[in-house]
């Protein structure tokens, strides 16, 4: 007694429980081992069928721009705390400073200002023709003052890298 | 720097970075296309149905769970959307003929894979729509019995008889074509 084809089928797909009375009849039996042999053998073809090419890209509808999206790595979101952190130390640090240079402000009405500001504007102007090139002036500054420049010259580094990292990784 | 993960680039993709998407369709758009193919056997249609595949894929993508692979679901995405579209069409479109035209410029054993190849594909095309799918199922996506059944809502008996039939169909085609 032969195998049927469904049951060659259901051996080559792998969903027989029966395999190894199967293998036992296989082992002793040519004409079904050939017929397996054959079945196999379309399998093969079938599976080996190489892939044709599209003849249009189906990504250029989804892509806004050219080239893989980068990774982002994993400490980048770090630099955002970084940031976070160095500018409320510098802010705590340099409160003191602040408060002590800013002078009590007063709230000037609007004539006043437009005052000012036309008195300021003659001025410039006044300086604008009787302008010369000046000798640059000797760099003095407080250890407090130089402090708090060198504190914010940080920050702006900080802030500038850190967003220059994050936009460098924007596509 | 590694090429980003499926995984990632859906979850970009999520966050609104179509080209994120774009670049997933990139990766599988041969193997959904050949899918349709294989289906249809007629390329335009096969092209345009991969295509509404990636879209449909895109607008589900909220929902997707990042943990399945994406290579196989859009696969059976697009073999859904062709089994729909058989159904919808009862298709008797002409057979394409794929065929280079600098064919005869090549090896004599690269022109032979060729050839057999096209017969494959014409075996392939002939066969009856329902039997067509299953094949796809098995052979191309790898899917058992019971997924199969599943996935086309018939019996399981259905799925084995058009697999058996159709095997059957293709071995005939091809052997007469030897």
């Amino acid at each position: 007694m032969h195998l049927t084809d469904e049951q060659l089928n259901e051996y080559l797909d792998e969903a027989v429980n029966e395999r190894a009375q199967i293998e036992v009849h296989l082992s002793a039996c040519g004409e079904c081992a050939a017929r397996l042999s054959t079945l196999r053998k379309l399998f093969n073809e079938m599976e080996s069928l190489p892939e044709l090419a599209l003849t249009r890209d189906l990504a250029a509808p989804f892509m806004r721009s050219s080239g893989l999206p980068a990774q982002l790595p994993a400490w980048l979101p770090l630099t955002m705390a970084l940031q976070a952190a160095a500018a409320l130390i510098v802010f705590i640090a340099a409160a003191p400073f602040v408060i002590r240079l800013i002078p009590d402000i007063e709230t000037p009405s609007l004539s006043t200002v437009l005052i000012q500001f036309q008195t300021q504007w003659t001025a410039w102007l006044d300086r604008l023709s009787q302008f010369h090139m000046p000798s640059l002036p000797a760099f003095s500054l407080e250890l407090s003052g130089l402090y708090l420049m060198s504190a914010l010259a940080v920050v702006s580094m900080l802030w500038l890298v850190g967003n220059g990292l994050l936009l460098r990784n924007q596509w | 720097m590694n090429a980003p993960s499926d995984r990632d680039l859906i979850l970009l993709a999520r966050r609104g970075e179509a080209g994120a998407f774009g670049e997933l369709v990139t990766r599988y758009q041969t193997g959904v296309f050949n899918v349709c193919y294989r289906i249809l056997h007629e390329r335009g249609e096969a092209e345009d149905l991969a295509q509404e595949a990636f879209i449909r894929a895109y607008d589900r993508i909220a929902t997707f769970d990042v943990e399945r692979e994406f290579g196989p679901w859009i696969r059976r995405v697009a073999a859904n959307l062709c089994l729909n579209h058989l159904e919808s069409h009862k298709v008797t479109a002409e057979l394409d003929e794929e065929r280079d035209a600098d064919s005869a410029e090549l090896p004599e054993a690269v022109q032979e894979v060729r050839e057999r190849s096209e017969q494959i594909r014409m075996a392939l095309a002939s066969l009856p729509a329902a039997y067509r799918i299953v094949v796809e199922l098995r052979h191309y996506q790898e899917m058992s019995y019971d997924e199969i059944a599943a996935q086309l809502n018939i019996p399981l008996s259905d799925v084995k008889s058009h697999l058996f039939r159709a095997r059957k169909l293709l071995a005939e085609k091809l052997h007469a074509s030897d």
